[in-house]
C-alpha cells in the first residue's frame, strides 16, 4: 500500500477517483487543516470568478461588491452540506464521522477550484469566439468534482452507488430545511435585537431628558 | 414706546425681506425644466443626464391667430362663433418643400394650415366636390373628427395635396389644395368591398394616413389588427401591411395548449388571440415606415421598422433585442402603476427616432441603433407648466426643434435643442455615416458637458478602434460598458500583439521547452534533487 504526505494524499484521491477514497479510508488519512484551505480556496474562487473574469466574459453587476452572497454560497454551503449530510447518513446506517465528510466532501471540491481559477485565468486571455475553451475547462472541473463528491460519500458511509445517489438527493432537501431554519433563526433574533435596542434607546431618552 | 414701535417696524423689514428673499428663491428654482432628464446605463439602471432639449414656449389658439377665423376683417374669416383654441388636436405634420404646418383640429372638424412659426394661414373645414357628408348652407363636404392629415406636393402644380383621414365620416379625402380656406376633393377613400377587409373588420374609421412616395395610401383603422389598409392611387383596396404579431403571454400559450386537446366546438367558444393593432406611423426619407403601438405595456412590435414587402427589418437577432419607451422597474417617478402606451413616431431628417409616451408624457429619442439619445417632456394633470402634458397625441421633428401637440390642454409645446443636444446630435450624425473620427471632438464635447453619458464613450471607443488605437479603443468600451464592441477590441489588440512579438514568443518557448527537456535529464540522472513534497521517501511498509 501507499504512504504519502498529507498533500500527496490529496493528490493521489483526486487523480484515483475510483480507488483514491477507499485507499484514504483504509489508511485512515485525510487532514482537517487541508480541508478548511480547499473551502477557503472555494470562496476566494467565487470572489475571484466574480471579480476577475476577464471583462467581455464578466456579466457581473460590478457597481456593488457584495460579499455575503458570496460567503453563503461557498462556506456556509458547504458546512451546511456537511453538517446535512452526517445528520441524514447516520440515522441509515451511513459509517461517516462529521470530521471525515468534512475533509472528504473538501478534497472533491479540488477540481472545481482549479477549474475556476484556470477559466478565470485564460478568461483575460482570449475572446469570446474561443469562449468554449474556457467553459470547456470549468465544466471538466465541475464534472470531475461530482463524480469525486458521489465517491467520497459513498465511501466514507459505505454505501452501494444507488444509496450514495439516494443521500445525496436527500442531504440537498435536509440543506434546504436547515437554510430556511437559519433564515428563521436569524430574522427572530434580529426582532430580538431590535427589541432590546428599542428599550435602551426608551431609557436612554428617559434618563437624558 | 419708541423703541417698541421701532422694534415691530424692524421685525416689519426684515420680514418682508425675507419674504422676498425666499419668492426670488422659489421663482429661480422654477427656472429649469419641470422633469429631470435621464437615461439608461448598460444595467438599466437610471442615470441622470444633462437635458437635450429644452422647453421653448407653449403656443396657444391664440398664439396661433385663430381669431382671425372669428374676425370679419381677416382675409381668413370663417365665421363669428368660430372656435378660436385648438381642441382635441391630434395630429400634427410638417410638410418640409413649403415649410408649413398642418393641424388635425379633431374637436373642431378641420384642418388647419400654419407657417414654420405656426401662424395660421389657412383653414378647412371641408372640401368641394363631394357628396359625402355634404352642409346644405355652404354646399361643402365638411370633416367629422379628421384624426391624422399627411400632404405631399404636387410635382405638377407644385399645390399641397392633403390627405385627411376623416374618422366619423368613414372615408379618407384626398384633396387638392385651392386656397386658404378651400380645397377640392380629388378622390374618396371609402370601406373596401371585399371578403378581405369584411373579414378583418365591419367598419372603416381611419385614425391616421400616410402617403408613400410611389402615391400608395396607407391608413391605420383602430378597428383592424392585420395590419394597416392599403389602397393604390386609384383608390382601389389591395391588402394589408405589416401586422403585428401576438405577444406571446402566459394566456395565449395555455391556450394554445388548450387547442390541441379541446373539440371543434370548444375552440369556436375560445376567443381569438389577435395582435393589437398599430397607433401610428411614420415613413423615413427612404421610404420605411415605422410603426408604434399603443397598448399598454407592449412588448412585442411596440416599435417596428417595415421595408416594402411589411417585414420588421428590426427583426432579426439584434433588433430582437431593441427596447423602446421606459424599463418597467424605472419608468415611474410619478405614478406607481407602470405603463407605458407609445402613441406617436416621428423620424427626423437625420434618421433619429422620436417616440411619444402618452402615459408618462415623455419623449424618447432614438438614433437607428436603437441607442437612447434623450428623454424629455412630462405629464401633469394639475398646472398647466409649460413642458408638461396632460394629453399627448402627436409629436413633430422639424429641425432642431420638436413639437408635441396636446390634445387637452389645446396647445402645442415646442421643445428646442441645448448645446449639448446639438453636439450629442452632430456626432451621433457623423457616427451614423461611419465617420467615426469626424466624430470624435463633438463627443469630447458631449463628455465635458456630461462625463456620464456613456454613448459618448462608446462612439469614442469606435473611433480609436477605427484608428487602430485599440488600447484607447477598450479603456472606452470598457467605461461604456459595451461587451462585444471591447472584444473586438481586444482581439485586434492581441493579433498586433502576437504578430509584432512573433520572433520573441518563439525564442521564449523554444528556450522554455529546452530548459525543461534539459532539467528532467539532469533529474533523471540524479544530479538535481528536487525537494520532495508530495511523496514520502517510498514505501516504507510492506
Amino acid at each position: 500500500m501507499y504512504e504519502f504526505s498529507e498533500l500527496g494524499w490529496l493528490k493521489h484521491v483526486i487523480f484515483h477517483p475510483v480507488e483514491g477514497y477507499d485507499d484514504l479510508r483504509w489508511k485512515k488519512k485525510g487532514s482537517m487543516k487541508i480541508a478548511l484551505v480547499i473551502v477557503l480556496l472555494l470562496f476566494v474562487a467565487m470572489v475571484v470568478n466574480r471579480q476577475l473574469t476577464g471583462f467581455q466574459f464578466n456579466t457581473a453587476y460590478v457597481k456593488i461588491f457584495n460579499i455575503v452572497p458570496l460567503f453563503v454560497q461557498s462556506i456556509v454551503y458547504f458546512f451546511t452540506w456537511v453538517i446535512a449530510n452526517w445528520a441524514l447518513c447516520t440515522l441509515f446506517n451511513g459509517e461517516g464521522t462529521i470530521k471525515r465528510i468534512c475533509i472528504y466532501s473538501a478534497y472533491a471540491l479540488v477540481p472545481y477550484i482549479a477549474g475556476t481559477y484556470l477559466s478565470v485565468f485564460i478568461s483575460n486571455f482570449i475572446v469570446r469566439d474561443e469562449a468554449v475553451w474556457m467553459n470547456v475547462i470549468y465544466y471538466v472541473g465541475l464534472g470531475w468534482s461530482v463524480v469525486l463528491m458521489i465517491q467520497a460519500i459513498r465511501i466514507v458511509h459505505q454505501y452501494t452507488f444507488p444509496q450514495t445517489l439516494l443521500s445525496i438527493a436527500f442531504t440537498l432537501v435536509a440543506m434546504l430545511v436547515i437554510l430556511f431554519l437559519l433564515v428563521l433563526l436569524i430574522s427572530l433574533f434580529q426582532q430580538v435585537y431590535v427589541f432590546i435596542a428599542s428599550i435602551y434607546t426608551e431609557l436612554t431618552y428617559r434618563f437624558r431628558g | 414706546m419708541v423703541s417698541r414701535m421701532k422694534k415691530i417696524i424692524k421685525n416689519f423689514i426684515s420680514f418682508g425681506l425675507a419674504l422676498s428673499l425666499t419668492a426670488t428663491l422659489a421663482i429661480t428654482s422654477y427656472a429649469s425644466e419641470p422633469y429631470v432628464s435621464y437615461n439608461y446605463d448598460a444595467w438599466g439602471d437610471v442615470i441622470e443626464s444633462q437635458s437635450g432639449y429644452r422647453v421653448d414656449e407653449t403656443i396657444t389658439g391664440y398664439e396661433m391667430e385663430l381669431t382671425k377665423l372669428a374676425d370679419p376683417k381677416s382675409d381668413l374669416f370663417v365665421s363669428e362663433d368660430e372656435p378660436v383654441n385648438l381642441s382635441g388636436a391630434s395630429d400634427i405634420f410638417f410638410e418640409e418643400n413649403t415649410n408649413e404646418f398642418w393641424i388635425a383640429d379633431s374637436g373642431n372638424d378641420r384642418i388647419l394650415r400654419t407657417d414654420k412659426n405656426l401662424k395660421l394661414i389657412g383653414c378647412y373645414k371641408g372640401v368641394t366636390d363631394s357628396k359625402t357628408s355634404v352642409d346644405p348652407e355652404t354646399g361643402l363636404s365638411t370633416f367629422s373628427n379628421p384624426t391624422g392629415v399627411f400632404v405631399s406636393i404636387d410635382e405638377e402644380t407644385s399645390k399641397p395635396i392633403i390627405y385627411i383621414a376623416d374618422n366619423k365620416n368613414a372615408r379618407v379625402v384626398r384633396a387638392e389644395v385651392e386656397s386658404k380656406n378651400s380645397a377640392k376633393c380629388t378622390l374618396e377613400y371609402v370601406k373596401p368591398e371585399s371578403e378581405l377587409y369584411e373579414n378583418a373588420s365591419q367598419t372603416f374609421n381611419p385614425s391616421k394616413v400616410l402617403i408613400d412616395s410611389t402615391g400608395i395610401l396607407y391608413v391605420v383603422v383602430s378597428s383592424v389588427t392585420t395590419g394597416a389598409v392599403v389602397f393604390d392611387t386609384t383608390g382601389e383596396f389591395t391588402g394589408f401591411y405589416g401586422a403585428n404579431r401576438v405577444e406571446i403571454t402566459a394566456a395565449v400559450i395555455r391556450q394554445a395548449i388548450w387547442r390541441k386537446f379541446a373539440s371543434n366546438d370548444q375552440i369556436a367558444s375560445m376567443t381569438r388571440n389577435v395582435p393589437v393593432e398599430y397607433a401610428n406611423f411614420d415613413i423615413d426619407s427612404e421610404g420605411f415606415i415605422y410603426t408604434v403601438t399603443e397598448a399598454a405595456n407592449a412588448s412585442t412590435d411596440a416599435v417596428k421598422k417595415l421595408n416594402p414587402a411589411g417585414n420588421n427589418i428590426w427583426n432579426t437577432a439584434t433588433g430582437n433585442e431593441f427596447k423602446f419607451g421606459d424599463l418597467p422597474e424605472y419608468a415611474d417617478c410619478d405614478t406607481s402603476n407602470y405603463s407605458s402606451r407609445l402613441t406617436d413616431i416621428v423620424i427626423a431628417n437625420d434618421g433619429i427616432i422620436n417616440i411619444l409616451d402618452y402615459e408618462t408624457g415623455r419623449v424618447f429619442q432614438y438614433t437607428q441603433d436603437n441607442d437612447l439619445l434623450f428623454i424629455f417632456g412630462t405629464k401633469n394633470n394639475t398646472s398647466d407648466q409649460k413642458g408638461t402634458f396632460t394629453a399627448p397625441n402627436g409629436i413633430e421633428a422639424v429641425g432642431e426643434k420638436i413639437y408635441v401637440i396636446d390634445g387637452k390642454k389645446n396647445d402645442i409645446t415646442t421643445f428646442v435643442e441645448t448645446t449639448f443636444g446639438k453636439y450629442v446630435h452632430e456626432a451621433a450624425a457623423l457616427y451614423e455615416k461611419g465617420l467615426y473620427e469626424d466624430a470624435i471632438e463633438p463627443w469630447n464635447e458631449v463628455i465635458k458637458r456630461d462625463g456620464g453619458y456613456a454613448l459618448a464613450y462608446y462612439g469614442l471607443g469606435k473611433a480609436y478602434l477605427n484608428t487602430g488605437d485599440y488600447d484607447k479603443a477598450m479603456e472606452y468600451f470598457k467605461i461604456s460598458v459595451s461587451k462585444g464592441s471591447y472584444d473586438r477590441a481586444y482581439q485586434y489588440d492581441r493579433d498586433d500583439f502576437l504578430r509584432q512579438h512573433f520572433t520573441a514568443i518563439i525564442v521564449i518557448l523554444f528556450v522554455l521547452i529546452v530548459a525543461i527537456l534539459v532539467i528532467r535529464r539532469l533529474i533523471r540522472k540524479g544530479k538535481i534533487k528536487l525537494p520532495k513534497i508530495s511523496k514520502k521517501t517510498a514505501k516504507e511498509g510492506k
